[in-house]
């Protein structure tokens, strides 16, 4: 797995690259929990390269909404694989997060 | 690893200590057992996401000690289906036991753990439990297209 974060004004895009597993998930749960307490308020996760997602990365997924969402913050997903598609479909996650097909959609829409 | 082919039903087992990190010499086999038997992505993905699920909890929770233990992943592909046995030496524990979460509550009402064994039951198609001899003894089975000879 690779994390790499960019910026666009004030939105944080974490673009998550391989599997995110049980091994890896608290690299990517530091990332993300790291930028919260850092004090951002709107997040992207670009999926588009990933290609496998267990419960684990989930997570951290749910874990980072819940902070943001009492503080009035945004975490949302873009670019997801069909395969993260149906694991996000059977967890429920596919109504809690708003998901978007392209990384820009999701820049715009989690302002 | 490699298992020398013996239709019609070919087993190949993987023995892994109780580490996270031996998860991802789990998922090789898996994917090289699945293309030697031509099985499709997506049901390899899907037991991959079984089979670390599994393996997540019984090490994470399993033990009482801090010695290693051994877990031993089976597979077996038979005709229509792929089975999946994980046996492990730690705590008796049915997963089948475990209540999946709620999912259609909000955000906020969302609790964080028990998704792991409902992504289990979502993805196989028939899981049965038994404890032997102080093994926890997990079968899954997936079905799965005929085993295309090679």
């Amino acid at each position: 797995m690779e994390i790499t974060e960019t910026r666009s004004n004030a939105v944080v895009i974490v673009t998550v690259t391989g599997r995110l597993d049980a091994t890896n998930a608290h690299a990517f749960e530091e990332k993300v929990l790291g930028l919260i307490e850092a004090g951002e308020t709107r997040l992207v996760v670009d999926c588009a390269q990933l290609d496998y997602i267990s419960s684990a990365g989930l997570r951290v997924l749910l874990v980072a909404a819940k902070r943001l969402n009492a503080t009035g913050g945004k975490i949302v997903v873009a670019a997801l694989k069909d395969q993260i598609q149906q694991i996000f479909d059977i967890a429920g996650f596919s109504s809690m997060f708003q998901v978007y097909a392209t990384r820009d959609d999701a820049v715009a829409g989690v302002r | 690893m490699t298992s020398s082919a013996a239709p019609p039903a070919e087993t190949t087992a993987v023995t892994l200590k109780s580490r996270l990190s031996e998860i991802e010499r789990v998922a090789h086999a898996v994917e090289a057992f699945g293309s030697r038997h031509a099985l499709p992505a997506r049901l390899v993905f899907e037991v991959n996401l079984a089979l670390e699920e599994i393996l997540t909890n019984v090490i994470s929770y399993a033990y009482d000690d801090r010695v290693e233990h051994d877990i031993v992943v089976r597979l077996t592909m038979q005709p229509g289906e792929l089975v999946v046995q994980v046996e492990d030496d730690g705590r008796a524990f049915n997963p089948l036991d475990v209540a999946g979460p709620p999912l259609d509550v909000s955000l906020q009402d969302r609790q964080i753990g028990g998704l792991g064994l409902h992504l289990v039951r979502k993805v196989i198609d028939d899981l049965q439990y038994r404890r032997c001899d102080g093994k926890n003894i997990l079968v899954m089975i997936k079905r799965a297209p005929s085993p295309q000879p090679r």
